[in-house]
């Protein structure tokens, strides 16, 4: 075998093995056209002639028409266009959440798979132990932590966005434990590797051994965990939301739009079926995307099946 | 150097080096199951220019032997001079002299060779580690060291996975030689590539060795490339040297039943390769549990009572200088 | 094995005393203090009487000395008094805590029931029509949002349908075990939902990595049957990693439980947190959080032994 069409293969090969995961592929597509629509929300509201801000109060629980595909609110404000709001917020901050856990995560599991043996154990235990605890109750109670009382400066806690960050930083203090777990397995083999028992040989320090030889190694495992953190990341996004500790209104999210609608679902059950079913399509999406990297990149998945 | 070496100081000499493994996957439940005596007890030395081959098969600590060597592995006991210096025993820094001037390759081009780095970058990286030279120095040295080993300029950009087997191995030596070692070790560096190959990669680490004055430890399993290429030869069995001899007088004049039955067990043409298990009786025994007395006596046509009860030092034999064989009938009549 | 258990429960003490002060030292960063909430509920206070009242409970000392005061205490059997409540903080803890774990008990053996048995048939034809459909329904039950699909069971059933009660535990005044079994259905189906997926795809995966080994091969070669492969040799080896996740997710559970109780307004530990929190009662949080925690705490000394028991390969030193 030449090793030029090897290395094609191997790359065609993950392709092929990606392509044949109809639904990771669906999944992939269905992210892109919601992520598009969000980005593209103004230009929605202009091309329906709405103004998603703007309360209409005789022209509430409005059934759908042409103006308002999906009908108006509790205040008459048109739905589909505070979907696509809300689904901008969440995307951002599902997607900055799981990038913050991934850096974090990938740390952990680089140091406890680098230097293996008590390092490992300490690290994994404490992982498996933040796996453990009753997280929702926790995060809780970290949400609702006076940020004044923690030592920031008040004119950061009484910023507009404040809610942002904190839902950032909660969520990913507990988030990073899959993409820890993946990075420390793959860097714990590639320790063993032979390129870098040549860079100890030369007397290379951890830092560099790490930076240089194993990090760059991990690209798959990172990108796969990553990816499959994203959906645990909106779920726990939207349900702090939804229990009024996350994304503080009038920012839209999808989790802070149920919390409305739980209380209308006598009157306007559609409410609180449209923030759901986006949420949970998304993080369907993320996953079964997570999943097929995980096959198209994993080595010991490519012998035949 | 006010404290120097004496003159008469071999480049490298290993006395009594141990290394044990302990055994068991070591996990948290796992019961301490024993340990491996992977290498248990090695002497040698090595010269400068001079080339040591270490034979055996695979499982008798060869590759051990030669990661402890190079301070990979931390020794259990022993000692490991080199240019006159204990390295046994010192920080990652007080090493770092002599990681420079001891160098490695490994057995497998494919995965000694990051694949997320240029060879370019990887021929340079001791140069980088060791602090040698500015960024234009280090690109003329990396040029300089590609045409050594007959890559061309051009291949400097390209990553490992574009490369056969031999030409990651040349890029593995042109590493080697990056920082000027006057001591290679080389761990069955051709055994993974096709025969053809095989003399191609032989002849360059030669012609390298003349024009640098280079060492070499050699690893190998393969006593044909062996002949050709080593001054001295040592055959190792379960962790020891159980003879050692220059080249020639090992294969004229072979004192040790064992390194008779390495030597009967190699290929001959047209009958295809045979293992030393076609030849001895068994298997290798667990390095875990080595038999007392002299540890090849359950494979041994010579074995008698004293094999089984002490084991034989490893002594002056076959009457050429520097032959010394550990067999209680060395100095019998091969059968 | 002894010596194995009292390792572990040593463990889990510590890190319960670690986890009491973590939680001790985040409620007091939670906003506003007890005082201040006394002072706005009695206008005739003083500032005199607020300052003696700090005095009292200690509030304007540091916290370590704080929390060594409420761990001496709390040890002594006075766990506090619940402001929300108006009752000692046991007292509305343990009914609570009854209900959650008839709850939780509940969705563990209804979602085991479907889960094991659903993912070992994937494993047992994977890549099949079967194994694609019952893998769909894993995605599905791990990726919905648990909150969102207590809504949707409220509005189908009690909204739509008017069949089952949109939350609470009895009709008032109706009382009896089969009203009670009704209150029940939802909130059990909406956590059963939410964790069957996850069952599902670790039993899978782990039978399927267990009948690649080569002593399941051995066994079908030697011509075991193929129920019997399954049955005998199979599932005992793949059950070892299951049992572990499982009782590692119990936290999970909690979590789970937190958002179903809100939802279906069932009166258990997780909305008694939530609602403690929200309501400000510092000691009903303090306490409710450390139960939670030792509950899980529990379940995972559980898994531990579980686990210990079922793999043979496991040595007690």
């Amino acid at each position: 075998m030449s090793t030029a069409t090897h290395s094609q293969g191997m790359f065609g090969l993950a392709l092929r093995r990606f392509r044949r995961h109809r639904l990771a592929l669906g999944s992939a597509a269905a992210l892109v056209a919601l992520a598009v629509l969000a980005v593209a929300a103004p230009l929605v509201e202009a091309a329906l002639g709405v103004d998603s801000s703007v309360v209409d109060l005789f022209n509430r629980f409005a059934p759908a028409t042409a103006a308002h595909p999906l009908g108006t609110d509790e205040l008459g404000r048109d739905v589909l266009v505070r979907l696509l709001y809300g689904g901008r917020v969440s995307l951002l901050v599902g997607l900055v959440t799981a990038l913050v856990a991934a850096v974090i995560g990938t740390i952990v599991g680089l140091i406890a798979g680098f230097y293996g043996g008590r390092v490992d154990g300490l690290l994994m235990r404490f992982t498996d132990g933040v796996i453990a605890l009753p997280l929702l109750p926790l995060l809780i109670v970290l949400a609702a932590l006076d940020l004044e009382k923690v030592g920031l400066p008040a004119a950061f806690v009484q910023s507009e966005n404040v809610s942002l960050y904190r839902i950032i930083a909660i969520v990913a203090l507990v988030g990073w434990t899959t993409v820890a777990r993946l990075v420390r397995g793959a860097a714990l083999t590639l320790r063993e590797a032979d390129f870098v028992l040549a860079a100890h040989a030369q007397g290379a320090g951890a830092l560099r051994i790490m930076a240089v030889h194993i990090l760059p190694n991990l690209v798959s495992p990172i990108i796969v965990a990553t990816t499959l953190s994203v959906g645990s990341v909106i779920l726990l996004e939207s349900v702090l939301s939804f229990l009024g500790l996350g994304i503080q209104p009038p920012i839209p999210s999808w989790g802070n739009l149920l919390t409305n609608a739980q209380e209308l679902i006598w009157t306007a059950p559609a409410l609180a079926f449209y923030p759901g079913i986006l949420i949970f399509v998304t993080v369907i999406a993320f996953n079964f995307l997570g999943d097929g990297l995980q096959d198209a990149l994993d080595p010991k998945a490519m012998e035949g099946r | 150097m006010t404290a120097g070496p004496a003159p008469e100081a071999p480049l490298l000499e290993v006395r009594g080096l141990v290394k044990h493994f302990p055994a068991g996957g070591g996990g948290l439940f796992a019961a301490d199951t024993g340990t491996v005596r992977a290498v248990d007890g090695v002497s040698f030395r090595l010269g400068r220019g001079e080339t040591l081959a270490l034979v055996g098969e695979s499982g008798c600590g060869k590759t051990t032997l030669a990661r402890t060597v190079a301070l990979l592995y931390a020794p259990t006991a022993g000692s490991v001079r080199f240019q006159g210096r204990e390295l046994t025993g010192l920080g990652r820094r007080d090493l770092k002299p002599a990681r420079r001037r001891i160098q490695m390759i490994f057995q497998d081009p494919y995965s000694s060779l990051n694949p997320r780095l240029p060879v370019g970058a990887i021929i340079a990286e001791p140069l980088v580690i060791h602090g040698l030279g500015g960024r234009a120095e280090r690109r003329d040295r990396v040029a300089t060291l590609a045409r050594q080993v007959g890559l061309g300029a051009a291949d400097m950009d390209r990553y490992p996975h574009q490369f056969s087997g031999g030409q990651r191995q040349r890029i593995a030596i042109a590493r080697a030689l990056a920082v000027e070692p006057s001591l290679v070790i080389a761990d069955e560096p051709v055994s993974a590539l096709d025969v053809s190959i095989q003399s191609q990669v032989l002849n360059l680490m030669r012609d390298l060795q003349a024009a640098h004055g280079l060492a070499y430890l050699f690893i190998s399993h393969d006593l044909a490339v062996v002949r050709h290429f080593a001054d001295r030869v040592a055959v190792m069995y379960l962790g020891r040297i159980v003879e050692e001899a220059p080249a020639d007088a090992l294969f004229a004049n072979p004192r040790h039943p064992y390194t008779r039955a390495l030597i009967a067990a190699q290929p001959v043409v047209g009958r295809g390769k045979r293992r030393p298990g076609d030849v001895l009786r068994g298997d290798i025994p667990s390095p875990l549990r080595p038999p007392p007395g002299c540890a090849f006596h359950p494979r041994c046509p010579l074995a008698q009572d004293i094999c089984r009860q002490s084991a034989p030092a490893l002594e002056a034999a076959g009457g050429e200088a520097g032959h010394r064989a550990a067999c209680h009938f060395k100095d019998e009549a091969a059968p | 094995m002894t010596r194995f258990l009292a390792t572990r429960v040593a463990q889990s003490v510590i890190v319960l005393a670690l986890m009491s002060f973590a939680i001790y030292a985040l409620i007091g960063l939670m906003p506003g203090d007890p005082i201040d909430l006394m002072i706005s509920a009695d206008p005739k206070m003083t500032p005199e009487d607020a300052a003696r009242l700090r005095e009292l409970y200690g509030v304007d000392k540091p916290v370590v000395e704080r929390y060594a005061n409420w761990l001496m205490a709390a040890l002594g059997g006075d766990l506090g008094y619940s402001r929300l409540y108006a009752a000692p903080v046991l007292d509305v803890l343990l009914p609570a805590l009854g209900n959650t774990l008839i709850l939780l008990g509940l969705t563990l053996v209804l979602s085991l029931a479907i889960g094991l048995p659903a993912g070992v048939v994937a494993a047992l034809r994977p890549y099949s029509r079967t194994d694609y459909a019952i893998n769909l329904f894993a995605f599905a039950g791990i990726s919905v949002p648990a909150f969102w699909l207590g809504l949707l069971l409220i509005i189908v059933f009690a909204v739509i349908l008017g069949v089952l009660p949109a939350g609470g535990t009895e009709t008032v005044g109706g009382a009896g075990f089969w009203d009670q079994a009704k209150y029940l259905v939802l909130p059990v189906a909406n956590l059963t939902l939410a964790s069957v997926g996850g069952h599902t795809r670790y039993m899978r995966a782990a039978m399927m990595e267990t009948l690649r080994q080569d002593y399941i091969r051995t066994a079908r070669a030697k011509g075991a049957g193929r129920a019997r492969v399954v049955l005998g040799h199979a599932l005992r080896n793949a059950m070892i990693p299951v049992v572990t996740i499982i009782a590692l997710q119990f936290g999970y559970l909690f979590s789970g439980a937190l958002i179903t109780e809100t939802i279906f307004a069932y009166p258990g530990m997780g909305k008694l947190i939530f609602d403690s929190i929200m309501g400000n009662d510092f000691n009903l949080a303090l306490v409710a959080l450390l139960f939670a925690t030792l509950v899980t705490l529990i379940g995972n000394l559980l898994a531990d032994v579980t686990y210990a028991w079922l793999d043979p390969r496991i040595t007690y030193r």
